[in-house]
């Protein structure tokens, strides 16, 4: 039996896009990240005084760092389509303009899930230890899949609003520059920062996600985090939302 | 292209698959792509739209193909509108476009992902794939990414690729552009072979030839308007009585020699030229031959090409589009 049109285009997106080159900048990156800033910053963390080993405190960071680059997928994923002229061949088939919408959107959750559990695992490789609680692991889970939506939904409205791949390739750069520095995936957020960093840290969506996906992986969610995870819910609506209707509104036809 | 009958119309057969009637785009709300084209296109025809770049037969294809919301007009494809029903038509017609449209993958991959996308099981993928490789002579290049092969090959790829899934139309825009000799006359015969088959075909073409080896009919369209249309045969008929001069002269005053010559020979002739040549449409060529040799001896004009031909399809388009020397009527 055929599979529904939304799972064959997710189906299609992951065949297309798992080349090597692709694997490497999705997992291979922020794996290095891990490793790398995990041990390479851990004399640095030690003598703050926390006497906690920074690749713990890093991974969860890192695991949500998974749902950016899980959305600049997604972006790219529109642009590549655009370019090679499959968006328009797929859109004189038998799919809708929100199927082909929501097969990206999928794509970049299954992305994010996939590159966190990879982070997971490398942490465990790591550390030897890494949270099996199902509660913990739930968390975690609903976590990183509304901070891949959001991401995925963010990436496409940029992609849907730009009119050349090299504005959306400048725009993707910056933003990852400042959405990951600016929030709490590499360090706490400090009362020392700048007021603008400051501002920029709490308004970062991938704030809530790092900070809830580091509660749910050391066992100090509060409560703070849980009201951060409705308001990423919301943010996820009305990117969504707004992703949505630009895509529906940008010419797709071939020239 | 396959063995087993695919083709079941859903709609009644005598009607037509697409009706266009007083169809109007614009995409900027000056200028109309499309205006007021009408027309249809009968169950198991080939259709040819024929125009220069810009004409706006892109644009009709889009629309037909559901891409494009027209501005205004009415458009049937297989019984459905495509403001509401673009998802329903779509998944009885196939598009090759005029511009590539591959997955970053291989050849041999871009098959199976497309017959999955179409909802075909991996065995019948399979062999459908393996039965288009080889017709359009692409098996030797199945591994090798689509981006990497040359245009030619890159075209007969997406054209054979269409083949992966059934479909009651095909529209193709241009299908045959980088395609050799070869490779053109397969891919119009595979496509003659399915509308053997029943299929109905839009067909998009610069090429004349093909137009009048493929098309059962044609509109030829410029600046969004049907100027004419009509089977390829009535086409060449209109002119059947007539034969085409083309004519050259080495020395003289081509202007006084050419107002000269469209004096002598009349209504039974037109003459349009074009520095020392002119293209003469003569009922009669024989008496069309005799005064210009007359008239060449009387002025001492020495004649360097002279040649009587068929008109063709050629022709016929030129003249409609105004590069003749007269505009056909539209129907």
């Amino acid at each position: 039996m055929p599979l529904p049109n939304l799972l064959r285009l997710v189906y299609r997106n992951i065949l297309v896009n798992t080349d090597p080159g692709s694997l490497i900048i999705l997992v291979g990156l922020p794996g290095m990240y891990l490793v790398f800033f995990g041990f390479g910053f851990q004399s640095v963390a030690s003598a703050g005084g926390s006497g906690n080993s920074y690749l713990a405190y890093l991974t969860p960071g890192i695991m949500s760092f998974q749902v950016v680059m899980a959305g600049s997928v997604g972006g790219s994923m529109l642009w590549a389509d655009r370019r090679w002229g499959m968006l328009s061949q797929l859109l004189t088939g038998p799919f809708t303009r929100l199927q082909y919408l929501f097969g990206i959107m999928l794509t970049s959750m299954l992305f994010g899930l996939g590159g966190s559990a990879i982070m997971l695992g490398v942490a465990y490789a790591l550390l030897g230890a890494i949270p099996t609680q199902p509660l913990a692991l739930g968390i975690i889970f609903a976590t990183i899949t509304l901070g891949s939506i959001f991401f995925g939904a963010l990436m496409l409205y940029i992609a849907a609003l730009v009119k050349s791949n090299t504005a959306y390739n400048s725009i993707q750069i910056l933003l990852l520059f400042v959405v990951n520095f600016a929030s709490t995936v590499f360090y706490p957020l400090s009362s020392g920062l700048p007021v603008v960093l400051k501002v920029l840290f709490q308004v970062n969506p991938l704030t809530y996600v790092a900070n809830a996906v580091r509660g749910a992986y050391s066992g100090t969610l509060n409560i703070t985090d849980l009201y951060e995870i409705l308001l990423l819910g919301a943010e996820v609506a009305v990117v969504l939302f707004l992703a949505t209707r630009a895509y529906m509104r940008s010419d797709v036809s071939y020239e | 292209m396959f063995d087993k009958p695919v083709r079941a119309p859903a709609t009644n057969a005598s009607d037509p698959v697409i009706s266009a009637e007083n169809l109007r785009h614009s995409y900027d709300r000056r200028h109309f792509a499309l205006d007021g084209v009408s027309f249809t296109v009968r169950r198991g025809e080939v259709f040819g739209l024929l125009g220069r770049n810009g004409a706006g037969k892109s644009t009709l294809i889009k629309a037909m193909t559901t891409l494009i919301q027209l501005t205004s007009g009415k458009l049937r494809v297989l019984g459905m509108d495509p403001a509401h029903d673009g998802q329903r038509i779509r998944s009885r017609i196939g598009v090759v476009q005029q511009g590539e449209s591959f997955d970053f993958t291989t050849v041999e991959k871009n098959f199976d992902v497309y017959g999955m996308l179409w909802g075909i099981s991996k065995a019948e993928s399979r062999r459908r794939r393996e039965l288009l490789l080889a017709k359009f002579g692409l098996a030797d290049i199945r591994k090798r990414r689509a981006f990497d092969i040359s245009g030619g090959q890159k075209r007969r790829v997406q054209v054979a690729r269409e083949f992966m899934h059934d479909m009651e139309v095909l529209f193709l825009d241009e299908p045959t552009v980088g395609l050799d000799v070869i490779m053109r006359r397969t891919l119009l015969d595979s496509v003659r072979e399915e509308v053997r088959r029943g299929l109905t075909v839009v067909f998009t073409t610069h090429n004349l030839e093909e137009a009048d080896y493929l098309c059962d009919r044609a509109a030829v369209i410029d600046e969004g308007r049907i100027l004419i249309l009509d089977s390829i045969e009535n086409l060449k008929q209109q002119y059947g009585g007539k034969k085409t001069i083309d004519l050259t002269i080495g020395n003289g005053d081509p202007a006084r020699f050419f107002n000269l010559l469209t004096e002598r020979l009349g209504a039974v002739a037109s003459v349009t030229a074009r520095g020392r040549s002119a293209v003469i449409l003569a009922t009669d060529p024989k008496d069309a031959l005799s005064k210009i040799a007359e008239l060449s001896q009387s002025l001492g004009i020495q004649l360097e090409w002279l040649n009587v031909r068929q008109n063709t399809l050629e022709d016929v388009f030129l003249r409609s589009v105004g590069h003749g020397g007269e505009t056909l009527a539209a129907p």
